[in-house]
């Protein structure tokens, strides 16, 4: 994700302010490049999709057409401050600002597309114009819904079919929820989750059947094998590189692994993607040799917990770097995206494809969520845990309040602070400030009873 | 004979104060009770255990420990049953099983089962996208899982008689029920909307056998009077999810000159729309009856291409004559918001006034939304006055 980086105090910037990797500029300009591409695939005769919810993107990269992920458009408006007329033109359609703000944009520029490229007897218009960035999706010829966890996430592309006026294919992966009914059930484990593997795979060779059907040709599985390949490379080297930053004081943070969501997340897998991953990797191993650190006075190791507030980013990461917080890990980066590699089989990738897909962050019990937590804050030195508060979002915010007591059962400082995935309005800096003020205090108190 | 009154101020008690109901059959009977969550929980299976089967309610006080546990910007709903869970009011329940795939309902279910370490909640998820074929099978084996768990908890076997036998006792009740909306519709019995309400919260959270013999009697004493009376208003309303709005507000809303002669209210038609077969395997039936229920009285919780509630809405109004329209919209219930603008869409296409009312838990402000509902009425009025029945012949889209 391209990021606005904005000093929070900007006397304090030059001092404190966190130290990015050069190398994640790399993605910014891959992913811009991405989205460029996409804008012109109707004049390139290229079938387009959009999809919602899981990195399905592999079998739409086989299938050889062009793919558009509802929620990352959403979150790169956000974090480039051009959701606004997404978001009015939702507004005046007649959603209420309550409703996941993911939805609430993307859905708004649904509305702004159809305007612009469809009549309502659905006949194209190529000429149309798409002056602002929220209308410049090319129309979409199908829909793939695969929302893992989220309820809501479901729903709002039958929304976007109705938009459409019913008139484009829409296919459903459906996902059950990881509860954990049985005391077999654990992170990977349990006849839960062998059952919940086998059914969306099952769905994933639907969805193929489907997808050659929109195309009228087959599905190439040497390219799908190829992709899962780069993939699963591009993983690997993504999880060596965070482990890299156990280092004390770290090397990078969690925010550069923030940038580095979106490539992993929805670009093509491909040789440019490992790249991409090896140069991370190797910018952070050659700051452990020279003893470069992300933050020059690192005093306090946080993790957070939550989907990321896209509008305020690089706010967020300079507002805790002038605080000497490394932000350290994440749910949102660390148990998320392609991050159990082990389970793809590149030869026979549909099975490991489909338990990615259920490893979403958000479709897990709080009980799973705070042992992954509490795993990486034991490996990261984590002295207390930031939860973001995601007032539109249920998914992410579903058990942080469970989680957080764990995480205090286990000594972790915690706060809370309330934000939003893709709209401002809900985030205020001075609850952030202040919260985040009080933690490291509690942590400093700690510390000097400790000593 | 108890007069109709005296029946609706029993069940009033009991939709009011439902665990004492239950702690009273459970103390009765020595069996379990069993909590279970909206909206597509098929109750005929715990009946069929031997259990009784509550659709857990929103409590009426005030949240207090719950917030510790569950956010505030989630709906009154699942705020309410984390706060029940943390207070101590869901002692009477032996174990709580859910289906439906909701998020929020399942932030609240986790932490009530953080709280509640020694009340098991089981989910048997019931998939929402109902266009493939390979979900139906996948819902009968929740329906076996379901019957399998519950078979484990209560120490028993349930036999395909037993829920057979479960399923026609429920089918009766909703008929009973859907005979009073029947009534309603045709102007041949006034029961406001806070009765009805009484009428179908109660079932759920009854033994059904008591509450169709109580139906019964109720249906046999109420008099035939007649009467909205010409001068008002004829209004539907439509959604408020999972659980019932306040009565005061629906007293309110007829208050001001209005009659409410249909919904599709979770804790109103919605609820009761549906029979389950009663020919075949009965687990068939079961999950047969999921699928049906959101082909009758379609539900935006649900992912289905082949029906629209708005349809369903616009022929609803045509069938009871209602000339307005007020959607109850639970306070951030997001299948609702995002169905809304569809909803909005057709009404205005078709030329039927509507209002949108946002409840929450506790505190509605009363005196405010009177002026709103009035200025809906008039604006009922207004049309009528222009075209005399503006609701009768409409033609949903095609």
């Amino acid at each position: 994700m391209s990021l606005l980086i904005q000093p929070a105090n900007p006397k304090l910037m030059a001092a404190n302010a966190v130290k990015r990797l050069s190398s994640t500029r790399m993605g910014g300009a891959m992913v811009k490049d991405y989205w460029d591409r996409l804008f012109t695939a109707r004049e390139r005769g290229a079938q387009v999709v959009w999809y919602n919810g899981a990195a399905v993107n592999p079998i739409f990269q086989a299938a050889g057409i062009e793919w558009c992920h509802g929620e990352a458009f959403g979150a790169r408006l956000a974090a480039m401050h051009q959701e606004g007329p997404a978001q009015r033109t939702g507004e005046d359609y007649g959603y209420i600002n309550e409703l996941c703000s993911y939805a609430r944009t993307t859905l708004g520029c649904a509305v702004l597309t159809k305007q612009a490229t469809v009549s309502d007897d659905g006949i194209s218009l190529p000429g149309a114009e798409q002056d602002v960035l929220a209308s410049r999706l090319p129309a979409p010829d199908f829909f793939v819904n695969a929302y893992a966890g989220c309820s809501t996430g479901q729903q709002w592309d039958e929304i976007t079919y109705r938009i459409f006026n019913k008139k484009l294919p829409l296919f459903k992966v459906s996902y059950p929820f990881l509860w954990g009914n049985k005391p077999d059930h654990g992170y990977l484990r349990g006849q839960e989750w062998e059952d919940a593997s086998r059914y969306v795979a099952q769905q994933l060779h639907k969805l193929i059947e489907f997808v050659e059907f929109q195309t009228g040709r087959p599905l190439d599985w040497e390219v799908l094998r190829e992709a899962m390949h780069y993939i699963k490379r591009a993983s690997q080297l993504r999880l060596e590189a965070m482990a890299l930053c156990r280092a004390k004081p770290a090397p990078a943070t969690f925010w550069d692994w923030i940038a580095s969501i979106a490539p992993i997340n929805f670009l093509p897998g491909n040789q440019a993607l490992v790249d991409y991953f090896a140069g991370v990797k190797a910018e952070i191993e050659q700051r452990v040799i020279d003893g470069v650190t992300a933050l020059p006075n690192e005093r306090y190791r946080l993790a957070f917990d939550g989907i990321m507030n896209w509008n305020k980013v690089g706010w967020l990461a300079n507002k805790f770097a002038e605080n000497d917080a490394a932000v350290m890990c994440g749910r949102y980066t660390h148990s998320a995206f392609w991050n159990e590699p082990q389970l793809i089989d590149e030869d026979d990738p549909i099975l490991g494809m489909a338990q990615h897909y259920l490893l979403c962050p958000f479709n897990h019990s709080a009980k799973i969520l705070g042992e992954l937590l509490l795993r990486d804050c034991e490996a990261y030195g984590i002295d207390g845990v930031v939860f973001h508060a995601t007032r539109t979002c249920r998914s992410a915010s579903n058990g942080q309040m469970v989680v957080a007591q764990m995480a205090q059962r286990a000594g972790l400082q915690t706060m809370f602070f309330e934000g939003d995935v893709a709209d401002a309005a809900f985030y205020k800096d001075a609850i952030l400030e202040s919260r985040l003020e009080a933690m490291l205090e509690a942590i400093d108190a700690r510390r000097m009873t400790a000593a | 004979m108890p007069t109709s009154e005296e029946i609706l101020a029993r069940l009033a008690r009991i939709a009011e104060d439902p665990n004492r109901y239950a702690e009273a059959w459970k103390k009765a009977r020595g069996r379990k009770v069993i909590g279970t969550f909206p909206m597509n929980f098929p109750l005929e299976l715990v009946h069929a255990a031997g259990a009784l089967p509550v659709v857990v309610q929103e409590s009426g006080q005030p949240i207090t420990l719950g917030r510790t546990l569950l956010f505030e910007f989630y709906c009154g709903y699942t705020r309410s049953l984390t706060d029940q869970a943390m207070t101590g009011q869901m002692e009477v329940f032996d174990a709580f099983f859910l289906v439906d795939h909701c998020v929020a309902l399942l932030g609240a279910a986790d932490a009530m089962r953080f709280e509640l370490t020694d009340k098991p909640i089981f989910l048997a998820q019931y998939m929402a996208s109902m266009d493939e074929a390979w979900n139906v099978p996948e819902i009968r084996k929740q329906i076996d899982l379901l019957r399998a768990q519950l078979e484990e908890f209560c120490g028993v076997t349930i036999t395909d008689a037993a829920i057979a036998h479960s399923i026609r006792l429920y089918n009766r009740n909703r008929q009973l029920l859907r005979h009073l909306y029947d009534l309603r519709r045709a102007g041949r019995i006034r029961i406001t909307a806070g009765q009805m309400q009484v009428l179908v919260k109660s079932s759920m959270v009854m033994d059904v056998e008591e509450h169709t013999s109580l139906l019964a009697d109720y249906l046999a004493a109420l008099e035939q009077e007649n009467g909205f009376g010409e001068d008002l208003v004829k209004l539907h309303l439509s959604g408020h999810f999972c659980h019932a709005p306040p009565i005061a507000l629906l007293d309110m809303i007829e208050s001001c000159g209005a009659v409410v002669v249909d919904d599709d209210l979770f804790a109103g038609f919605r609820y009761i729309s549906t029979d389950v077969p009663e020919t075949g395997d009965p687990a068939d039936g079961l999950t047969r009856w999921y699928f049906d229920r959101n082909t009758n009285v379609p539900c935006s919780t649900q992912a289905q291409k082949t029906v629209d509630w708005e349809t369903y809405l616009v022929k609803s109004l045509e069938k009871s004559g209602a000339e307005g329209v007020i959607i109850l919209m639970a306070k951030f219930c997001e299948p609702h918001m995002l169905y809304y603008p569809e909803l909005r869409k057709e009404l205005d296409r078709c030329g039927v006034p509507h209002l949108l009312i946002e409840t929450e838990h506790l505190g509605l402000p009363l005196e405010q939304l009177r002026t709103r509902v009035e200025a809906l009425l008039e604006r009922v009025s207004r049309g009528a006055v222009a075209s005399p029945a503006p609701a009768r012949h409409l033609q949903p889209h095609p």
